[in-house]
C-alpha cells in the first residue's frame, strides 16, 4: 500500500539522522550555546572568582531564584498567556508572611510559626491567581492587560498594608532567626547540598584563609529550583497534562474541540505562577528575615525574559523546561558578572540582555515559522 | 428505507442564533446508521454551525437533538464525543507545532498514573497512530514530526484516522476533500468508503463537490440560508434536482441565463 510505481515508500523518504544531527535540533539548542559561550567568557576573565565556591554559592543564588518563577512564567506562555503580576505577587506574599511572623495570624488565629505563615499566605495568592485566571478566560481579555491590573493592584495593597501596620514603614526588618530552629523557616532559608560542600572541604578546595571550611553549602532555592525544575519538566514532557498545556497553547479552538479542558489548565497555570512567586518569597523572607514592599519588582519580565531566552514562543505552544533552566543560567550569570568584572560599566549587562533577548526572540519566532509553513 | 430503522442520530427543528443573525432556522434531519450522509448547500448555509452543534462545539438556541432515540444535549465537545460523535473539522481541529502522536492523542491520552498527572505511554501512542493511519492508506514515516510540516491530504487523514480509532459512531467530515489533491481526494472517499463498509458508522460528509457526494453518499440534506429546502435517499432525487438543489435552488437553466448575461 502507499508505494509509487517504482516501488518507493514513504517510510524511505525519511533519512535517519545521527544522534548529534538530531541533538542540534533540539529546540535548547540556541539558549546552551548562550551559556556556554557565557560561562567560558566568565572563565577567562574572571574565572579565579567565579568558579571559586562562594562565587559558585552567589551565581546559582540569583540563577535558582531567578528560575523559580521562569518555570511558572514559561509554562504559562506556552499555554499562551503572559503573567506580569509575578513581582507584584512576590511583593505581596513577602509582606504577608514578615507581617505573620511578626505580628501573629489574622483573624486572631493566634501566634504564627512558619509554617502556617506560609500556607495562610499560599492560600490566598492561589486564590488571586485563580481570580486572574478565571478573568482571563471568562473575559476573552488580553491576560497582558489583566495582570498588569494585578502587577499595580497587588502592589498598592501590599504598600497600603504595610504603613496601615508598620508605623507607615513599608519594610519589616530584623525579625528573629526562624531558620535556627524551625524545620519549615530551613527548608526556604536555610542551606541545601551541604554534603558536597563538606566533600570539597576534604578534598582542600572549600578551605578559607584560616584553613576552614569556607562555604557551607548553597542556599535552599537551590534545592526548589532543581525540585520545581524536575518535577515539571516530567508533567510537560511526559504526561496527559502536559499534552493538555502545549495544545492549549497551540491552538485552544481544536484543543477545545478535542475535550482539552484549556479553561482549567490556564486558570491552573495562572494558579501555578502565584505558587512560584510565593516560593520565590518564602525562600527570601526567611533567608534574610526581613520584608520590603518593593520586592520583586521587575521581576516578572525578568522571568518572561528568561523564558524567552529559554526558547519559549512568545504566541504559545512551543518551549521546554530544560531550555528556560538554560535561559534562567544566562540571565543569573550576565547579572552577577557586573560584580566579578571591574572592567565593565555595570550597567552594560542591561544592554547585554537586551541584545541576548532579541537574538533568542528572532530565533524562536524562525523555529516556530518553519514548522507552520511560514504564517 | 427499511420501516423498522431508527435514526441513530435525529435533529429537530434546531435555532441557532449568533445575537440578531440566525443561523440556522428550524432545521430537522436524520442520520441513519450504516449510511453516508451529505448535507450541502451554498457557502453560508449553515451546514459547519449544524454539525458544530452536534459536535458540542456550539449549543442550540432551541431544538432537539436525539441519538438513538433518547434526547440529549451536549454541553462540550467532551459529551459530544462520549455520546460516539466523532468530528473531522474543517480547519481539522490540528495542532500544528505538535507531534502526529500528541495530536491523535489531544485530550484522549493513553496514560498510567493520577490524572491529570499520569505518565503517558509515548511508545504505545506512536504505535496506534502509525497503525491505525496506515489501515487508511498513508504511511507515516516520523511520528514525532510536527503536524505543521505534513501535507493536507496527511493531515485530513490524521484527523480521520483519529476520530475512527475514538470509537465514532457517527463520523462527521467538514469539507474532508477540499484543499486536496485528485489523488488525495479519491483517498478520502475510499477511506469514507471503508469506513461505510463497517456497516454500523454513520457518516454525515459536507462538500461542496457534487460528483464526490454522488460518488459516495446514501441520503442527501440540502441546506440555504439556514434552513432545510430539500432531502431524500439517492434513489428518491434524480441527478438533476441534486445540482439544483445544491445551488440553493435555483433552476440551472436560470443561472446559465445569468451567467451568459455578464
Ligand atoms: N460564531 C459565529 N458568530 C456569528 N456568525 C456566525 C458564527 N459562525 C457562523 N456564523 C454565520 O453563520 C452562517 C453560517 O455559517 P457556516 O459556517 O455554518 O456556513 P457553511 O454552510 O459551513 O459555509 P461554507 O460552505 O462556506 O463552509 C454564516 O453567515 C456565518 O457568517
Ligand atoms: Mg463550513
Amino acid at each position: 500500500m502507499n508505494q509509487d510505481a517504482s516501488g518507493r515508500r514513504e517510510a524511505d523518504r525519511l533519512k535517519a539522522e545521527s544522534g548529534l544531527r538530531t541533538l542540534i535540533r533540539r529546540p535548547e539548542i540556541g539558549s546552551f550555546s548562550g551559556m556556554v559561550v557565557i560561562l567560558a567568557f566568565l572563565a577567562i576573565v574572571a574565572g579565579d572568582v567565579v568558579f571559586n565556591p562562594l562565587g559558585i554559592k552567589n551565581n546559582l543564588a540569583i540563577i535558582s531564584q531567578l528560575g523559580i518563577i521562569a518555570i511558572g512564567a514559561c509554562l504559562l506562555m506556552i499555554a499562551g498567556e503572559f503573567d506580569l503580576s509575578i513581582g507584584s505577587m512576590i511583593g505581596f506574599a513577602g509582606m504577608s508572611m514578615a507581617m505573620m511572623m511578626k505580628w501573629g495570624l489574622p483573624f486572631g488565629l493566634g501566634e504564627a510559626t512558619p509554617l502556617t505563615a506560609f500556607l495562610l499566605t499560599l492560600a490566598m495568592t492561589l486564590a488571586i491567581g485563580c481570580i486572574i485566571g478565571n478573568i482571563v478566560v471568562r473575559s476573552g481579555l488580553s491576560s497582558f492587560i489583566v495582570t498588569l491590573a494585578f502587577l499595580f493592584i497587588l502592589r498598592g495593597l501590599t504598600e497600603v498594608s504595610f504603613r496601615e501596620f508598620n508605623d507607615g514603614s513599608t519594610q519589616i526588618s530584623g525579625l528573629p532567626d526562624f531558620k535556627q530552629d524551625d524545620f519549615v523557616a530551613y527548608i526556604f532559608g536555610g542551606e541545601a547540598f551541604k554534603w558536597i560542600f563538606e566533600l570539597l572541604y576534604e578534598i582542600g578546595w572549600n578551605v578559607n584563609r584560616r584553613g576552614e571550611q569556607w562555604v557551607g553549602g548553597l542556599d535552599a532555592r537551590v534545592a526548589w529550583w532543581i525540585v520545581l525544575g524536575f518535577i515539571t519538566y516530567v508533567v510537560l514532557a511526559k504526561t496527559q497534562l502536559g499534552n493538555w498545556i502545549y495544545a492549549t497553547g497551540d491552538n485552544k479552538e481544536s484543543a477545545r474541540a478535542n475535550g482539552v479542558p484549556v479553561r482549567q489548565v490556564k486558570i491552573g497555570l495562572f494558579m501555578f505562577t502565584a505558587f512560584c512567586a510565593t516560593i520565590f518569597a518564602a525562600c527570601q523572607v526567611f533567608d534574610t528575615n526581613t520584608a520590603d514592599a518593593a520586592k520583586g519588582n521587575l521581576k516578572e519580565l525578568e522571568a518572561i525574559a528568561a523564558a524567552v531566552v529559554g526558547g519559549t514562543v512568545m504566541t504559545g505552544g512551543f518551549g521546554s523546561i530544560v531550555g528556560v533552566v538554560f535561559g534562567a543560567v544566562i540571565f543569573g550569570l550576565v547579572q552577577n558578572s557586573v560584580f566579578y568584572i571591574s572592567w565593565i560599566d555595570g550597567s552594560y549587562y542591561r544592554v547585554f540582555l537586551g541584545t541576548v533577548l532579541l537574538i533568542a526572540a528572532f530565533a524562536n519566532e524562525n523555529i516556530r515559522k518553519r514548522i507552520t509553513g511560514g504564517i | 428505507m427499511a420501516p423498522e430503522a431508527k435514526p441513530l442520530i435525529a435533529v429537530e427543528s434546531i435555532v441557532k442564533k449568533f445575537g440578531p443573525f440566525t443561523a440556522l432556522n428550524g432545521v430537522s434531519m436524520n442520520v441513519m446508521p450504516g449510511e453516508v450522509h451529505a448535507l450541502l448547500g451554498d457557502n453560508g448555509a449553515g451546514k459547519s454551525t449544524l454539525i458544530k452543534i452536534l459536535a458540542g462545539v456550539h449549543q442550540p438556541t432551541s431544538g432537539q437533538i436525539y441519538v438513538e432515540g433518547s434526547p440529549v444535549s451536549f454541553r462540550s465537545p467532551r459529551d459530544a464525543a462520549a455520546a460516539g460523535i466523532g468530528t473531522v473539522y474543517q480547519d481539522l481541529a490540528l495542532n500544528q507545532l505538535m507531534s502526529v502522536t500528541r495530536n491523535f492523542f489531544m485530550g484522549r491520552e493513553i496514560f498510567s498514573g493520577p490524572a491529570p498527572f499520569g505518565v503517558m505511554k509515548i511508545a504505545e501512542m506512536d504505535k496506534i497512530t502509525h497503525d491505525e493511519m496506515v489501515k487508511i492508506g498513508i504511511d507515516i514515516s516520523d511520528p514525532t514530526q510536527a503536524v505543521g510540516t505534513m501535507s493536507g491530504g496527511q493531515r485530513q487523514t490524521l484527523a480521520i484516522a483519529r476520530a475512527i480509532y475514538f470509537g465514532a459512531k457517527v463520523l462527521i467530515l467538514d469539507e474532508p476533500t477540499s484543499a486536496l489533491g485528485q489523488k488525495q481526494q479519491m483517498e478520502v472517499l475510499k477511506t469514507i468508503k471503508r469506513v461505510r463498509a463497517l456497516g454500523n458508522i454513520a457518516i454525515i460528509f459536507i462538500t461542496h463537490n457534487e460528483i464526490h457526494s454522488k460518488l459516495v453518499a446514501d441520503r442527501f440534506t440540502f441546506l440555504s440560508l439556514g434552513e432545510v429546502i430539500g432531502s431524500g435517499t439517492k434513489e428518491e432525487l434524480a441527478g438533476d434536482d441534486i445540482r439544483r438543489l445544491m445551488a440553493g435552488g435555483a433552476e440551472m437553466k436560470d443561472l446559465e441565463q445569468e451567467l451568459a448575461t455578464i
